[in-house]
């Protein structure tokens, strides 16, 4: 499986799929960001109900976790971007068909599938990194500009970052493995992209708005609460288990079919 | 030992069959070519040696082992499995870096074969930027990387100028003189012909023919192409011959009568006995392309393997 890590990792650096994967990890960060500290300070109705976007109060903004409130609130984005890389790259793999290299020289197929998903869990860590980065560079200058108070965004720093840097990463990786599930099932990244970003932005809005129909269970609910770190709807601990059925029974889905489905062309 | 072995090998796609009780035991010896016409089941046969596809019934067996543990031999066997795939951002050598790590191979195999295929100088290109015929270069690198006992290849000189289609050739004729086992598919039967030291010939999923290059050229057929000086003579001269008890047939602008060549004076004396004087006189043999015609007929495969299809439907 590590050799089969590290055979995915070399392909997976290549410079476009890199840059636009960072690339759009910033523009969200930093767009995010304005958009939050604009409405907070505007004394505008924040948009909380939006699909995807859970912006903070200006009470919680200027609280220490104010500084990284960014990267939850812009969780879901980040996470659409995830999907579709997790998508592009799984899809890639038969629309190029490079599967057939692949399980001619491994043809221990659970191997190339694990390989795979631990490859591009680390450059999820890796682009979570960028985000939160990009985060915090932009949430400073941002606040001070427009005159939130940053007082306390010195308190438990460390603890603060590295929370919402795990958060953030766990909720990417739920995101992800959702992509590379119904890439392996469709074999087609657009295909992949339009159901899990249809099915988590549009389809699960819609549920939500059936009042008899309870929605924490619903992966985009979980999602946004493992980002958040817990919500009032979700706890903590509850997203967390959720989240890790999930990706188990995905992976399940995603490994069986990978390993017995005929490679054809 | 048998490279290659199979036991009444059934594959069926939907009504499509496309391997049909095949049994075939191949000799580990120099470059076996594997042909037939398109939908004869070739394809289908070397993706279920390699593990990409299972078989619905039957056995086989790739140097000992059998296809259900594709990993007891996947580490001695390379391949060209139809078009070279690779990642066209990164550069031939990275692609090349990703496939030896995946099995487990030292890099300078990657610099080995770089040199074995000649691309030594250009492998730091991003793919997207070569040719087919570089390609196709880079996907046989890609097979030579675990150094091979058997080397599978599917049609390896497709989009091949002919500048690379006799390198090509070349280098499986060395690749079968150096102990290894090339068993490689292809359409150019010139090629085949020209590099194969064995044959197995597969039409709708039955083998036809299994055996050395020279035991199939042994089918040749000898013939002669005669023309008259004058075309109004042609037919005069076809029924002469006919009478005469040879054995005579139309083609294009020419008579083909089945001889060898020592009877050319005896059937230019029969021409000029029936005052027909010969302006051509040719003798000739078929050539593997006319052997595998004959063998196979003219109808292509997946164009017969759909009107099965059809007529089940309708039936």
């Amino acid at each position: 499986m590590i050799a089969a890590a590290r055979s995915e990792l070399t392909r997976l650096r290549q410079p476009r799929l890199l840059a636009t994967w960072f690339g759009l990890m910033t523009l969200f960060a930093v767009m995010i960001n304005t958009v939050m500290i604009t409405f907070s300070t505007g004394g505008g109705s924040l948009p909380a109900g939006a699909p995807g976007v859970a912006f903070p109060t200006l009470a919680e903004l200027e609280s220490p976790s104010g500084l990284m409130s960014g990267l939850a609130a812009a969780s879901s984005m980040f996470g659409v971007v995830t999907l579709s890389i997790w998508a592009v790259v799984t899809a890639g793999d038969y629309g190029s068909g490079l599967i057939r290299l692949l399980v001619a020289a491994e043809p221990r197929r659970w191997r190339l599938l694990a390989g795979k998903v631990v490859a591009l869990v680390i450059l999820t860590a890796a682009a979570t990194t960028v985000a939160a980065i990009v985060n915090v560079l932009a949430a400073l200058p941002l606040a001070g500009a427009a005159g939130i108070s940053t007082t306390a965004w010195g308190t438990d720093l460390v603890e603060v970052v590295a929370g919402a840097w795990v958060n953030l990463f766990l909720a990417l990786c739920v995101w992800g493995v959702l992509g590379l599930v119904i890439a392996t099932l469709a074999r087609s990244a657009a295909v992949a992209i339009a159901i899990g970003v249809g099915y988590v932005l549009v389809v699960e809005s819609i549920i939500k708005m059936l009042k008899d129909v309870p929605s924490d269970w619903l992966l985009g609910t979980i999602l946004n609460a493992v980002a958040a770190g817990g919500t009032a709807a979700v706890a903590y601990s509850t997203a967390l288990a959720l989240g890790l059925g999930y990706v188990t029974l995905g992976l399940v889905i995603a490994g069986f079919v990978y390993i017995r489905r005929d490679v054809t062309d | 030992m048998s490279v290659v072995s199979t036991t009444d090998l059934t594959r069926r796609f939907g009504p499509i069959t496309a391997l049909d009780r095949l049994t075939v035991d191949l000799p580990a010896t120099g470059v076996i070519g594997l042909v037939g016409p398109n939908g004869s089941g070739k394809s289908t046969l070397i993706r279920i040696l390699l593990g990409l596809i299972r078989p619905t019934s039957g056995s086989a067996s790739v140097l000992g082992s059998a296809i259900s543990s594709p990993s007891h031999y996947s580490s001695r066997v390379g391949v060209l499995v139809e078009s070279p795939a690779f990642i066209p951002g990164l550069s031939a050598r990275s692609n090349l870096v990703s496939l030896a790590r995946l099995r487990h191979l030292p890099l300078a195999r990657v610099d080995a074969v770089l040199a074995q295929v000649g691309l030594v100088g250009r492998d730091r290109e991003p793919v997207k930027r070569f040719s087919l015929g570089m390609k196709q270069r880079l996907g046989i690198a890609a097979a030579l990387l675990p150094d091979p006992e058997l080397l599978i290849l599917d049609e390896p000189t497709n989009g091949l100028d002919p500048a690379g289609i006799v390198e090509i050739r070349e280098l499986l004729r060395d690749l079968g003189r150096n102990g290894r086992t090339v068993f490689v598919s292809s359409h150019q039967l010139s090629e085949i012909e020209a590099v194969c030291d064995y044959l197995v010939v597969i039409r709708f999923g039955k083998l036809v023919f299994s055996g050395p290059m020279a035991e199939m050229m042994k089918r040749t057929r000898e013939h002669i192409d005669i023309a008259a000086e004058h075309a109004g003579d042609m037919d005069r001269l076809e029924a002469t011959l006919v009478a005469g008890g040879w054995a005579v047939s139309a083609v294009d602008d020419v008579l083909r009568v089945a001889a060898s060549a020592d009877r050319a004076a005896e059937l230019n004396r029969a021409a000029a006995g029936a005052g027909v004087t010969l302006s051509r006189l040719v003798f000739a043999q078929d050539n593997l392309e006319e052997i595998f015609l004959a063998m196979t007929g003219r109808v292509d495969g997946e164009l017969a393997n759909g009107r099965a299809a059809v007529d089940e439907k309708v039936a």
